[in-house]
């Protein structure tokens, strides 16, 4: 027994302890660590992913112009938009001061500014962003009457249709329907009725052209006859031999290709599919036409809601002053130009829809000008992502909708939801 | 005393051990094929590959994002596990050795832990967290990750301490060891396995916990690998890079493979330690 | 220990005592009863980090919200769905497996070791594995079934998935468990019961059985409560949707996602509540005996 406790077993195990203790300090302090920095501060921009080189070259011309003040580095976030929010709102709303730039999503606007996440462009800066803009563009990046970010683009969704199928356009959804029914297979309409924001947009499309809206300017429930309107018509089209029977797990990728397939006579979707329509399917192309989407009431024309990304400058940011001026150059006609061309993103600034390039990119030009001035707005309100939810889950699936049921429905849940009650 | 057993329950039991090895690494198997398929083969739906590549690793390895999430997954898995089996083991060594009121009122305690839904504090934690400066770091999540591995380290450990000889401890005293000296020479070695088995516990819990995760981190300052997963990002909405996903899922699976079968009596050991007392 | 009053040697033990486990319980209360005492009193404010300004003691009206919405029910009924049925295979193929790693000696060793290799991954690698197994395209499920729909897109088969990736994760644990109870039952009882001419099966349900009932209310108890408070496989498979929504999802969604921190706390405390209930039903009604025999 005398020797048991001499063991060197004891000893090397000290060591042992010692350097893990080591490994993990020298760990915790790299885990932790950043680096500091000499040189023009660097500007992080948050946007979701494009598929074109359009940011990064905004980027590079922006930081190039700025002559060393500062640097723009863009930081990708996912494609879609509630993935966007999910990741930016969680840090915004922890203070996060790494976020300078913010490429926001034309419904953050209410709820960003509510939450004091963005600081307020006045001013100048206000003038500047002013300064010829689509009235329409620009009224998603007011809230309260201020203006809490520059618009960079916007976009809103027109009729395609078949030439050789129908002489004319339809001029309003229920003549849609009844042409498009009697048309037989190949005569189907394609829309976007998965669960999802295209859903909300659809419905908020169709209650501004019935003449409403989904919630007042002083931000209560408005709906009445008009969203039962709405609600008429979306059901309309989901019952009729018209519909894509995948309706109601369809999104805009979806309802393209259908249409690139030749399975529809219709197609309500963003004028951007028209580049991925000429490369899919040339030939096809040559027999579609383009034209405002369709109204509710006859005689009134309609009023497709607004989409877009308005850029914002994080409050929590160190660098205010750069970070402004970086978001006032990325939202420049310059880069608007290069947005169009390189992405085929429409711009917010009014001439350049005289623009030669632009109108080269954007295909249907005149059509989408026009449905911008025309175009309505999303609700404006900070709880506008549950007000979306509440619409889509309520809604879904068309083929369940009960006009008038389903509309009061939908008025008691957003009236819980506006209060931050209610569950979603 | 073991039964002989007929030809026929032989074989009975063979088909059962290898249905039940065989469901065990299906889907082992499949991640591990997806990760070495080529990007043209990854929509093919066959379970084997046709080609390997080694495309996706080098892609995960040439991420800084899954680099980072898998440097903070092992800063705060290790640094979690060290301080919890160190309360643990205290615990542990007063519940299985001393004579106190309150002992089961603490083997209560961590019992209500184990069952408690980390859900309904993750909205408090990030609340707090938010104004202590503590979201998205390490110790925000090390400190929900100790206190969560605790029971489990505690009832391990204090199973496994009352196994111990403690009279070698006096033995030693009586051969002219101090009472430190007897402890740290005696008795260490004979606690270590126990210690690293509750360890080895602590450690997978915290490498696999996802929700306090995704909760309380967003950058690649505090990210851990399961956070990570979720939310690797495609080029599009619908593209999704599943090579590079199922390659990093194998990176990160690996190393705990070995770990477990290297350990896999003591860890069974400790798993079952907690439940069937007698 | 001398008469009423305690010798310095006992005291002195005493005192030990609690300070080595002082800063355990420190570390497991301190995070876990200051939350869920602030979940309750955010539980009974309007608190929505949307809206900073506009914080308010609104007493019981987020419960209401909660308990009244079809929401939380389904999601209830959901969670409930995959917690008995989970449990229930579990119970079947872990006693099948326990069995196995007990007679079958000479296949232990591999057994125990393919056994563990769930254990090992963690559950978000499993999630993403049955993911992509089932996602049309990539998956090999499809092509094996026949099947052209996509199994993830609708309530039953997500249900199904989602109880699968349950199960195939947390069974060696239950396995390991009923194991471990198996182990407890004496092998002279079965050789006298098959004297008596008793067959295998009925030597189970009379004899096993019955003496395995802690070993196995202990592990019903641990496995219910973990999948009641399922989340991992759910979040990767559907996040969600189709009606799968489990009522952690539901806490998780109201709270980070929505950052309505009252409405999100009701949830959470309800569910901690429910967790209460199923841990007291086990306790008190089945007669789980926790604690035991078993400190010195």
């Amino acid at each position: 027994m005398a020797v048991r406790w001499r063991t060197p077993v004891g000893r090397g195990r000290r060591h042992h302890r010692v350097a893990i203790a080591a490994v993990l300090v020298a760990m915790t302090v790299a885990g932790c660590g950043g680096g500091a920095q000499a040189g023009p501060p660097t500007l992080h921009w948050y946007i979701g992913k494009q598929g074109s080189s359009a940011y990064t070259d905004d980027a590079a011309a922006c930081t190039k112009a700025a002559n060393g003040a500062y640097r723009i580095q863009v930081v990708d976030l996912p494609a879609d938009a509630d993935a966007q929010r999910e990741q930016l709102v969680r840090r915004l709303a922890a203070g996060d001061s790494s976020i300078d730039v913010i490429g926001m999503d034309v419904i953050w606007t209410a709820e960003f500014a509510k939450a004091g996440w963005v600081r307020e462009w006045t001013g100048d800066r206000r003038a500047t962003v002013e300064d010829g803009a689509v009235p329409t563009a620009l009224g998603t990046a007011k809230f309260e009457d201020r203006l809490w970010a520059s618009p960079q683009n916007t976009n809103a969704q027109v009729l395609f249709w078949r030439k050789d199928l129908v002489p004319n356009p339809p001029a309003t959804w229920d003549e849609m329907i009844d042409v498009a029914a009697k048309l037989g297979p190949e005569g189907k309409i394609e829309a976007q009725g998965a669960r999802y924001e295209g859903l909300t947009v659809w419905f908020n499309s169709l209650v501004a052209s019935a003449g409403g809206q989904i919630l007042s300017p002083d931000g209560k429930v408005a709906l009445g006859p008009p969203g039962v309107d709405a609600l008429r018509v979306m059901k309309k089209l989901a019952t009729s031999p018209a519909a894509d029977p995948s309706l109601s797990n369809d999104r805009e990728d979806q309802s393209t290709s259908a249409f690139v397939a030749g399975k529809a006579a219709f197609m309500v979707n963003y004028s951007a599919v028209l580049p991925s329509l000429n490369k899919q399917a040339p030939d096809l192309v040559a027999k579609v036409g383009i034209a405002p989407w369709p109204s509710v009431v006859p005689g009134q024309p309609s009023h497709v809601t607004l989409g877009g990304y308005n850029l914002g400058v994080g409050k929590f940011t160190k660098h205010p002053n750069q970070a402004f001026a970086a978001a006032a150059c990325l939202t420049s006609p310059e880069s608007q130009v290069r947005n169009a061309s390189l992405g085929g993103l429409p711009p917010t600034k009014e001439a350049l829809y005289s623009d030669p390039s632009v109108t080269a990119a954007l295909g249907p030009a005149d059509v989408l000008h026009s449905t911008l001035l025309a175009a309505s707005q999303r609700p404006a309100t900070p709880a506008y992502n549950d007000v979306s939810l509440a619409v889509q889950k309520t809604i879904h699936p068309e083929k369940a909708i009960d006009p008038k049921r389903t509309e009061s429905d939908l008025r008691s849940k957003l009236g819980k939801v506006l209060k931050s009650g209610g569950l979603i | 005393m073991m039964k002989t057993q007929h030809g026929s329950e032989r074989v009975l039991w063979s088909v059962g051990s290898i249905i039940v090895i065989a469901s065990a690494l299906v889907p082992f198997a499949w991640i591990i094929s997806l990760s070495f398929k080529p990007g043209d083969e990854l929509g093919n739906g066959k379970f084997l590959p046709r080609s390997l590549t080694l495309d996706n690793y080098s892609k995960v390895f040439k991420n800084d994002s899954f680099l980072s999430a898998l440097r903070n997954s092992l800063g705060i898995a290790l640094i979690a596990t060290v301080i919890g089996v160190a309360l643990g083991a205290m615990a542990a060594y007063a519940i299985a050795r001393l004579d106190f009121p309150g002992k089961t009122a603490i083997l209560v305690c961590a019992l209500a832990i184990a069952m408690f839904p980390p859900v309904s504090i993750i909205g408090s934690l990030f609340n707090v967290w938010r104004t202590l400066h503590l979201f998205d770091t390490w110790p925000g999540l090390i400190i929900p990750y100790v206190t969560f591995t605790l029971p489990l380290s505690i009832w391990a450990l204090s199973a496994f301490f009352r196994e111990i000889p403690w009279e070698l401890e006096q033995a030693a005293q009586v051969d002219g060891a101090t009472p430190f000296q007897a402890f740290r020479k005696v008795i260490l070695p004979l606690a270590a396995p126990g210690l690293v088995t509750a360890g080895i516990l602590a450690f997978i819990f915290a490498w696999n916990d996802f929700l306090f995760a995704i909760s309380l981190t967003s950058t690649d300052r505090a990210r851990t690998v399961p956070a990570a997963l979720a939310f690797f990002t495609g080029n599009t909405q619908f593209e999704q890079p599943t090579g590079a996903i199922a390659a990093a899922a194998v990176v990160v699976t690996v190393p705990i493979i070995v770990l477990v079968l290297v350990f896999q009596r003591r860890i069974v050991a400790g798993l079952t330690a907690g439940a069937v007392k007698g | 220990m001398s008469g009423p009053a305690l010798s310095e040697r006992a005291r002195s033990e005493r005192r030990l005592g609690w300070l080595l486990c002082t800063p355990a319980v420190i570390a497991m209360v301190a995070v876990t009863a200051y939350p869920i005492g602030y979940a309750i009193w955010l539980s009974l404010q309007r608190a929505d980090l949307r809206f900073p300004n506009d914080n308010a003691f609104i007493g019981l009206r987020n419960y209401t919200d909660v308990l009244t919405s079809k929401v939380w029910w389904a999601d209830l009924s959901t969670t409930l769905t995959i917690t008995v049925v989970s449990l229930a295979i579990e119970l079947v193929i872990g006693m099948a497996v326990a069995l196995v790693l007990h007679r079958a000696v000479f296949v232990r060793r591999t057994v125990r070791t393919s056994v563990l290799i769930p254990y090992g991954i963690i559950t978000v690698v499993a999630s993403l594995a049955w993911k992509y197994a089932f996602t049309p395209g990539t998956g090999f499920v499809n092509p094996l079934l026949g099947a052209n729909s996509d199994l993830l897109g609708s309530r039953v088969p997500s249900m199904i998935v989602i109880i699968m990736t349950e199960v195939w994760k947390t069974t060696p644990f239950m396995a390991l468990l009923l194991l471990a109870g198996l182990a407890l039952v004496p092998d002279e009882l079965h050789d006298a019961a098959r004297v008596d001419g008793a067959g295998p099966v009925q030597r189970f349900f009379l004899i096993t059985l019955p003496l395995m009932k802690p070993a196995i209310l202990v592990a019903m108890l641990f496995r219910a409560l973990d999948a009641f408070r399922i989340f991992d496989s759910v979040f990767i498979l559907t996040r969600g949707a189709n009606d799968t929504e489990s009522v952690s999802i539901l806490g998780y969604n109201q709270l980070i996602n929505r950052l309505n921190l009252g409405i999100g706390s009701a949830v959470s405390v309800l569910i901690f509540v429910c967790v209460l209930v199923i841990a007291l039903i086990f306790v008190k009604g089945f007669g789980t005996s926790l604690i035991g025999q078993g400190d010195k």
